[in-house]
């Protein structure tokens, strides 16, 4: 099976009741290996919600949600150490521990999966110096800027080489530089095959990049866009789709997205 | 793998003790008042009940004899005693042993009692109860029946006093368990709300070491061991600031005793545990672990 055929990650009619005047409702997605993937909507609209169900913080009232070999309806509670271990998160707020320096902030999800000391220290190095903070990495957070900061959680997100990286808001705190870095990085980490699904309320953001855009208003997908340009190495739609596609813009309700 | 994940849940432990070791001194100072209030009341308890078992203990009840009564009946009379089940001894005191003692007890007075024509002291029997008989209930059964015998000329206890005391006993014992129940249950929960406090503290922590993958156990387990941790060094702190108030109320009381050291220690094993189990249940409830 080559990887970029394959889907990472999968929801399938999802609803779910959150209060008066906030549900998903029939969610359809799906990510394929290697995809950068951009969840958009204005707040509240239930891109947090989406995403910790993907990564089963929370479930789906009915519908499915799959990552990798992990759904949500034969999810057990004893199993989802296992799934977050295969899956990279990092969030607006970073969610560092903020007594521990940026070596112990990283190794900690190297040691929750029993990785030996040695094996640790040596994949450490390679970690910091993707994320450029070798120099740091016996700082606390708290001495750290925003985007450091992001980048010692995505440095944790990505230790254990996960298959796909959930991103909620990372530049929702960050000054233009920070924010221009930190997606940098994750496109840097998206093109050594990790898939990225980032849900931002900042269209203009990413409206640029050329990426598929998944639009989400009030609990509903109304878009699915897919933009393909010449030159993606991922790109799993052949040529005759692609040239198609780009006259119409594509933009389409997701009834296809991700799927060969 | 397993062994790296056991040690590293052992570094997880130690290295949270060393980091928050501000939070748990001052929940271990909490914690450790919180225990001395309750291991005082059971000292005060434990003296004041010591003090009524020995009192009671040495209630006798005197049989007296009439005045010229023969050998026969008098040895009579002390097998009768001795035939009562509840009697554990009985011992015959002449009226020279009487009137000996009372000049003894008379000290310094003493000589008043040489303005007095011979002796007027009856012969008399001391009846020892078993213990676990000593009741006014028993002895006024005892009492009413020995007044019966030949050769008997009166029976006493301290009936009056007795009775008062026991009631005084029994209403102590009453109010003692009721306030014991209310502090220790004020101990639970000052202990029970210092443990879930300082869990919710570490709730983002925790919600971390989720996020990353960590297991249950991974992250339960430095909470426990830093809560058995607490109950015991709060136990044992309370225990010394209790023998330390223990020596110092020793100077102003004489024959006070402590909490005997295997109950001290049944004690600090209680509150590690206590503290572990807190630990526990607090992460069950708020964490949902």
């Amino acid at each position: 099976m080559t990887p970029d055929k394959r889907i990472i990650a999968a929801v399938y009619h999802l609803s779910k009741d959150l209060g008066k005047h906030f549900k998903l409702q029939d969610i359809n997605l799906q990510i394929a290996n290697g995809e950068f993937v951009f969840l958009v909507g204005p707040s509240g609209a239930g891109k947090s919600t989406l995403l910790r169900m993907m990564y089963m913080d929370d479930y789906p009232a009915s519908g499915q949600v799959v990552v990798g070999k992990f759904v949500s309806t034969r999810m057990r509670r004893k199993t989802i150490p296992n799934l977050r271990r295969k899956i990279g998160i990092i969030f607006q707020d970073f969610r560092l521990l903020e007594d521990r320096t940026v070596f112990e902030n990283i190794a900690l999800a190297m040691k929750v999966t029993g990785t030996g000391m040695g094996e640790i220290k040596r994949q450490m190095t390679e970690i910091l110096t993707r994320v450029g903070l070798y120099h740091k990495r016996y700082d606390y957070p708290p001495a750290l800027s925003g985007g450091e900061q992001q980048r010692v959680a995505i440095a944790r997100a990505i230790a254990n080489r996960p298959a796909v990286l959930l991103a909620d808001e990372p530049t929702g705190n960050l000054d233009p530089a920070a924010t221009k870095n930190i997606l940098e990085l994750l496109f840097k980490i998206n093109a050594g095959g990790t898939a990225v699904l980032m849900a931002t309320h900042d269209i203009d953001l990413v409206k640029s990049f050329g990426q598929r855009i998944i639009y989400l208003e009030e609990g509903r997908i109304v878009r699915d866009k897919e933009m393909i340009y010449v030159g993606d190495i991922r790109d799993r739609i052949d040529q005759s789709k692609v040239s198609r596609r780009a006259e119409m813009l594509s933009d389409h309700e997701i009834t296809d997205g991700g799927k060969e | 793998m397993k062994f790296n994940q056991f040690r590293y849940i052992i570094d997880e432990s130690v290295g949270m003790l060393r980091r928050r070791m501000a939070a748990n001194l001052i929940a271990v100072v909490i914690m450790g008042l919180s225990l001395l209030i309750l291991a005082a009341f059971l000292l005060v308890t434990l003296n004041i009940s010591g003090v009524i078992e020995k009192t009671s203990k040495e209630t006798r009840v005197f049989i007296y004899l009439e005045d010229g009564t023969g050998e026969e009946v008098s040895r009579e009379i002390y097998s009768r005693g001795m035939g009562i089940e509840e009697v554990e001894e009985v011992v015959f005191i002449s009226r020279d042993e009487a009137l000996a003692n009372f000049r003894q007890a008379l000290g310094e007075e003493s000589d008043l009692l040489d303005a007095l024509e011979g002796n007027p002291l009856p012969d008399a029997y001391r009846l020892k109860l078993k213990p676990g008989y000593i009741r006014s209930k028993v002895m006024e059964r005892i009492a009413a029946q020995a007044a019966e015998w030949p050769g008997v000329e009166e029976v006493r206890y301290g009936r009056k006093w007795f009775e008062r005391g026991e009631k005084l006993v029994r209403g102590f014992y009453i109010v003692d368990l009721a306030l014991g129940l209310i502090v220790f249950l004020s101990v639970i929960f000052v202990i029970s709300n210092t443990v879930r406090l300082t869990i919710l503290n570490r709730r983002r922590a925790i919600d971390i070491m989720k996020l990353v993958g960590a297991t249950n156990a991974y992250i339960q387990v430095p909470f426990i061991i830093e809560g058995a941790l607490q109950g015991m060094v709060s136990s044992l702190l309370a225990g010394v600031l209790l023998f330390t108030l223990f020596q110092v109320a020793g100077r102003y009381i004489p024959g006070l005793v402590f909490i005997r050291t295997d109950a001290v220690s049944g004690f600090v094993v209680f509150c590690a545990a206590l503290g572990a189990l807190g630990s526990f249940s607090a992460m069950r409830r708020h964490l949902k672990l």
